[in-house]
Formats: C-alpha cells, sequence, structure tokens
C-alpha cells in the first residue's frame, strides 16, 4: 500500500524506455504504440514551470488553514502534549487530503502533492517531537525523527523527503560524536564510514525499498548526498575549517559556568598525512571508477573532487599567486574540456560527445544563457570603480522586498 | 528498473520479438555514455574562471606591465577570439543552425567576456567614455547583438540583453538571484517598462518575419521579468500612479498568459516552455493583486484572522487555474 499507483510508475518506466528504443530505431513505431497501449500511466499530465506554482500555491494554502485554525486552540499552547497533539494532528489531516486528492486527481509530482508531501511530514513530525521532553538534545530528537521519515519515504518515494531523510540522519550522527571528546576526532572518519557503507546500501536497497521505479529518484539523491559528504569528509582544508569550528564550540561552551568536566576540543588534525592522502587520491578513485564503470555520477563527482583537490594544495602551498591560479585553472580546464570534446568526436572506450537522451538539452541551452548573463555581469562589473551603469545612483530598493 | 528486465518483460508480452530483444540487449550493452553536457559544462566553467582570473590578474598587476602593453594583450586575445570564431562560422542562417563546431560557440563567448573586461578596463584607466556612462554599456549590446544573430547564439544575445537592461538602470546576476536597481526612481521604472517593449514587440516582429524565431523565447523570458517586475516596482513606489500601474501589471499578466495559450495552440515544440509565461503572470499577478488587497481594504482590521481566507481562496483558485491549462489526458497519450 503506497501512496501513488505503483503500477502507473512501473509501467511509466518501461514506457519512457520503449520511447528512447523506439527513437534509436531499435523499435518500430507500431511498437511503441502496443507497449503504450499494453502499461498505461494514468497520472495527469504535468510540466516543471506549472510544478513550481502549483507548488508554492497549494503550500500558501495549506500553511493559511493551519494558521486560521491554530488561534481556535491557543488556550492549548502552553501545554507541550496538545501543542504536539495539535500540529501532528494538522499533519495527519493534510496527509489525508493531500491522499485524497492523489487519487481524485492523478497527481504524481505534480507540485501539489509535493506541497501536500512535504507540509504533513513536516507537522508530523514536528508535532511528534513536542512529546519527547524539552532537554534532550538536537541528536535525540533527530533520532526520534528518523523512522517517520523512513516511513514517510517509504509511503510516498519522495525525493524531497529522501533529502530531509538524510539530513537528518547525518545531523543526529554530528550532534552525538560531537559531545565526545573521540567523538570530535573520530568525525571525520564515522562521517567517511558511515557514507561509504550508506552508499552501498543504496546501491542494494532492502526489500522495503526494492521496487525500483517507485524509489528510484530518492536512492540516486541519496547516493549524490552520501558521496558528496564522502568526499568533503576526506579533504584536508575542509576537515581542518571543521576543527576550528568544532574548537570554537567547545571554547564557547567551556566559559559558561556551571559546565561538567571542561570539553575537549580536537587540538590539530589528527593523521594529517592521512587527509592529505585521501585528499589527493580519493576523487582519483571516484574518476578511475567512472571511467571502467561508465559511471556519471563518479565521473561528476570524481572530476568536482580533482578541482576541489587542485584548490585544496593551492590554499596550502601557495605556489602562484590566486589570480595566477584562477587563470591557470580556468585555462587547463577549457584545454581538458576541448581535448575531450575533439577526443570523443567518435566513439571511445564506452563514451561519446554526442548528446543522447540522457542529456537535458533544453536546460543546458536555458543554463547557457544564465550561465553567460552570470559571467557577463562578474566581467563587467566588480573593477569599475570609474564607471557607472545608466542613471547612476543604486538605491538599492530591490522589488520584491517593500511587501 | 535495468534495460536488460525491461527487455525480459517485453518480450514476455509479445511485444518484442526473440530477435530484436538479443539486438536491443547488444545494443544497450554496446551504447556509449554521452559526456555531452559534462563536457560542456566544464567548458563553460574553464572559460568563466579563465576570464575572471585574467580580469584579476590584469587589474592587480597593469603597473609593472603597463598600461599600453596590458590593453594591446588584451585586444590582440579578443581578435584572436573573434578571428577563430568568424573563420569557423556557421553557415547564416535565419533559422536555428545545427551545423555548427562546438568551439566556436565558446570562442564566441571568451571574446564577449574579454571584451567586456577590456572595455571595463579602458574606461577604469583612460575613461575613454568619459562619464557617458551610459555609452559604455550600450556599447556591448549593439556589438553582441548582431553577433548573436549571426552565430545562432543564445547565451550571447543574453549578456546583450542584459548589458541592454543595465543600460537602464538594472543590474542582473540570475545565479545569485541578485537585482539591483532603484526602482524608487519613475525614470527608471518607465525606461525599463520603455525597453522591456521595445524588446518584446522587436521578438515578435521578428518572429513573424521568421528570423530567428527560436530566439523569442530568451528575448520574452528577460525582458518579460523585466517588464513584470519594474510594473511591480511602480506599483510598490509610486502612489499617485499606483492604479495605472496596476492595470498595466494586470494587462501585462493577461498578455503572457494568452501568449502561453497561443503557444500550445499552434507548437506542439514550444508548449513545454509557454508554461514559464504562465508562471510568470500568475506569480506576479497574485504578487500585485495580494499588495493592492491589504494596501487598499485593510483586511487585517475585519477581525483575527479573517485575511487568512483570502490566501486559502485565492491559492485554491490558482491551482484550479494552472491545472486546468495543462493538457488533459494521462501521461501516455503525450
Amino acid at each position: 500500500m503506497r501512496a501513488y499507483n505503483q503500477t502507473w510508475i512501473h509501467n511509466r518506466a518501461i514506457v519512457r524506455q520503449a520511447v528512447s528504443w523506439q527513437r534509436q530505431g531499435l523499435l518500430s513505431p507500431a511498437q511503441l504504440t502496443a507497449v503504450e497501449a499494453a502499461y498505461p500511466v494514468g497520472f495527469r499530465q504535468t510540466n516543471g514551470f506549472v510544478e513550481v506554482g502549483l507548488f508554492l500555491f497549494t503550500t500558501i494554502v495549506i500553511l493559511a488553514v493551519y494558521l486560521l485554525l491554530l488561534p481556535l486552540s491557543s488556550q492549548l499552547e502552553d501545554d507541550r502534549v496538545a501543542y504536539g497533539l495539535i500540529n501532528a494532528g494538522f499533519g495527519l489531516g493534510t496527509g489525508l487530503v493531500g491522499n485524497w486528492l492523489i487519487r481524485r486527481r492523478l497527481l504524481y509530482r505534480n507540485g501539489i502533492d509535493n506541497a501536500f508531501v512535504v507540509l504533513a511530514t513536516g507537522f508530523l513530525a514536528f508535532g511528534v517531537n513536542q512529546f519527547i521532553p524539552e532537554q534532550v538534545s538536537l541528536s535525540t530528537h533527530c533520532l526520534l525523527t528518523l523512522p517517520l521519515l523512513l516511513l514517510a519515504f517509504w509511503y510516498y518515494g519522495d525525493t524531497l523527503i529522501a533529502f530531509l531523510t538524510v539530513s537528518v540522519f547525518y545531523a543526529m550522527l554530528f550532534d552525538w560524536l560531537i559531545r565526545f571528546s573521540w567523538g570530535r576526532d573520530a568525525l571525520p572518519f564515522v562521517l567517511m564510514g558511515v557514507s561509504t557503507g550508506l552508499y552501498s546500501l543504496s546501491r542494494r536497497p532492502g526489500r522495503l525499498f526494492r521496487d525500483t521505479p517507485y524509489y528510484a529518484d530518492g536512492i540516486n539523491l541519496v547516493q549524490w548526498f552520501t558521496l558528496i559528504v564522502l568526499l568533503l569528509c576526506s579533504n584536508y582544508y575542509v576537515v581542518e575549517e571543521l576543527n576550528g569550528i568544532l574548537a570554537d564550540s567547545a571554547r564557547a561552551l567551556n566559559e559558561v559556568p556551571g559546565q561538567g568536566e571542561p570539553i575537549q576540543a580536537p587540538s590539530t588534525l589528527g593523521l594529517p598525512a592521512l587527509f592529505w592522502l585521501l585528499t589527493v587520491v580519493l576523487p582519483l578513485i571516484l574518476l578511475w571508477q567512472g571511467v571502467v564503470r561508465r559511471d556519471r555520477m563518479f565521473l561528476i563527482l570524481g572530476m568536482l573532487g580533482v578541482i576541489g583537490t587542485v584548490a585544496t594544495l593551492h590554499h596550502y602551498l601557495h605556489w602562484v599567486p590566486g589570480n595566477v591560479a584562477l587563470t591557470i585553472g580556468g585555462a587547463l580546464l577549457t584545454g581538458l574540456a576541448v581535448i575531450g570534446i575533439r577526443y570523443l568526436r567518435i566513439n571511445r572506450s564506452g563514451f561519446t560527445d554526442t548528446p543522447d537522451d540522457d542529456t537535458p538539452a533544453s536546460l543546458l541551452d536555458n543554463a547557457a544563457v544564465v550561465a553567460a548573463m552570470q559571467a557577463s555581469a562578474s566581467a563587467s562589473t566588480p573593477h569599475r570603480p570609474g564607471m557607472r551603469f545608466g542613471d547612476g545612483s543604486f538605491g538599492g530598493g530591490g522589488s520584491g522586498d517593500s511587501y | 528498473m535495468s534495460p536488460d528486465s525491461i527487455v525480459s518483460e517485453l518480450g514476455r508480452q509479445g511485444i518484442l520479438t526473440p530477435e530484436q530483444q538479443s539486438v536491443i540487449t547488444t545494443a544497450e550493452r554496446q551504447k556509449p555514455v554521452s559526456l555531452h553536457g559534462e563536457l560542456r559544462s566544464l567548458l563553460y566553467l574553464g572559460i568563466t574562471a579563465l576570464s575572471a582570473g585574467l580580469g584579476l590578474l590584469i587589474y592587480d598587476n597593469f603597473e609593472q606591465i603597463g598600461h599600453l602593453s596590458l590593453l594591446g594583450g588584451m585586444a590582440v586575445g579578443c581578435g584572436a577570439c573573434l578571428l577563430y570564431a568568424w573563420l569557423h562560422r556557421p553557415a547564416w542562417s535565419t533559422g536555428p543552425v545545427s551545423e555548427r563546431s562546438a568551439f566556436t560557440d565558446y570562442a564566441l563567448l571568451l571574446f564577449c567576456l574579454l571584451f567586456l573586461t577590456l572595455e571595463g578596463y579602458a574606461q577604469y584607466q583612460y575613461t575613454v567614455f568619459g562619464t557617458r556612462y551610459g555609452l559604455a554599456t550600450l556599447l556591448p549590446a549593439l556589438l553582441f547583438l548582431p553577433l548573436a544573430y549571426r552565430f545562432d547564439h543564445r547565451g550571447v544575445l543574453g549578456m546583450a540583453l542584459a548589458a541592454l537592461v543595465s543600460w537602464v538602470g538594472v543590474t542582473v546576476r540570475p545565479l545569485q538571484l541578485y537585482l539591483k536597481t532603484n526602482f524608487f526612481a519613475q525614470s527608471i521604472v518607465l525606461s525599463s517598462i520603455a525597453l522591456a517593449l521595445v524588446l518584446i514587440g522587436g521578438a515578435l516582429l521578428l518572429e513573424r518575419r521568421a528570423v530567428k524565431p527560436h530566439f523569442t523565447y530568451t528575448y520574452l523570458t528577460i525582458a518579460g521579468n523585466l517588464l513584470l517586475i519594474a510594473l511591480l516596482g511602480g506599483l510598490f513606489n509610486f502612489t499617485e500612479q499606483r492604479l495605472l500601474y496596476a492595470l498595466a501589471l494586470g494587462v501585462g499578466c493577461v498578455a503572457f498568459d494568452l501568449y502561453a495559450r497561443r503557444e500550445r495552440r499552434i507548437s506542439a515544440g514550444r508548449a513545454g516552455g509557454s508554461f514559464l509565461f504562465l508562471l510568470m503572470s500568475a506569480v506576479y499577478g497574485y504578487i500585485g493583486l495580494t499588495y493592492l488587497f491589504f494596501t487598499y481594504l485593510h483586511p487585517t482590521r475585519w477581525g483575527d484572522g479573517v485575511y487568512y481566507w483570502y490566501f486559502i481562496l485565492t491559492g485554491i483558485g490558482l491551482v484550479y487555474y494552472l491545472m486546468s491549462q495543462l493538457p488533459r489526458g494521462n501521461r501516455t497519450t503525450a
């Protein structure tokens, strides 16, 4: 029993693949028609821009209803249990109305249902957390919220819920570890280990999430998320900065009177050589695995990781001044891309430069316009002390600000 | 779902013959992974970093290098990029050009970025434009606009339009959701509206003449946002003309809505993008309407929380409206 029609989602995956095969000439149009007839998808049509608007306006409606109902129970607000019940009840009610709409209006990732799913889960989680005594730590709150979020992900398979779930999971781990001296020292290692573990788990989702098309996007997000955390936690710069922040917070906590034994801050980075090694090697491993397995995610993250490695090396070693580094780096990236595009004009070792179904063509076009405008603004504005635009003085009144 | 499991599923259904199954399985196994998007993103990143780095380098070192050699060097770089792009220019066509070299596009982009740096530096050091700042921002626009048409380059078109928009006093950095302007000055609001209307009119006229009709979308997105934001700015800031601005905003929103409907009716290929204009008219219109409602009807005085009903009812109305604009039928028939 899930929120959305599993058969339709399953069928949708098949039809999408069939459309792609037909475009490659592997299926005849008649066969595609047969596939579409055999695998109907009953969901309403949707569109990315309309989804944004529907999400926005549905959220406005739900929040307005919440604010309208809240004063009716204002006398109960001092009582945490009652307040929790009201919020959890509102969350449940939102979920029920959302389900009714999903079934009746045949919604699937339509903006309306996304708003209902996220707000229902949010109110429910907020309400449930009111039942927990106030003194408990953030990590306990996270721990008690996690089952609820997992349940919501199992039921809806929603990408945003997946994002919330992993975020809450990492927040729990972080908040729990920094309360122990050993935990602060072990923090990067634990996060690396857990990320690797979660990533491998997401490659083989258990029985609960096996219905792949239903959870595909959520699981994909978890994979990106965990690998990014892995790369960050193994980077020398990130770990050192994090240690600095932890040391500051420990110092601040120790200054509060009435504290028990003083909190030990991680004084310096333990095992610096290991982190230098990881900073350099891990992105290269990802890149290499990306080539071997022909895995897009590994390739992109490996490439970003290598850029991060170079930036880290530059930060500590100062071979050249920053502006030179930016120029050389830009030239190198441009050169790499040029070589890549030339090299992959014909298919080689399983890669090509020819766009295919996975290439987001229209997205790329729009992104190119946005990036060009952005770059032109950066190229022309920051160093123009002697230049002012058009009618000159900027009063700085933004558009929506007064509202 | 893996392609293999779909092949066997369709085989079981009798839709795929056994031979086809093996053909598709082999094709899937040998299918190369396309790095088209990744390589272009890398190129964009490299070019942006390169031009930013060069810009910084120049401003940090011009005393050692000497102004003239610096200007000369940049001019040479600029010229080289433009020359490369020109020598590898695509064939002229009034429609979209499909036969093109990837590097031409990026050489042109680099030229534009270098030109902006060069121009900024020349103005900074030699004040070549004197105090005619308007000219300094108009010049890149006048240069980039024909280049965008000749090279069929939507990124350069975006840069030209950004330069035009900053010419009337609005700076846009889309990635930071950044908009710097002064809509407290009536002149900036009015010139923004005028520029937006000219751009929209020009784009629609050129589309009617079948000159680069695929540019219309970029024009309408940039000029349309400028127009509606300027109208909202006028609505917020100028009490005396407020109803006039409100009326204009209403007309603008209805016009964009009608345009989006027309696009969906006449062209299936452009139906998806047309919903952006529907979204724009809904969101900007809603902001304007809500502002007017709270300014003139003072619903906060009606009693506790009565005005929440405004958000509930209008919200539901807009959700219904947006839903009704989506094409009928389920997703298979698309």
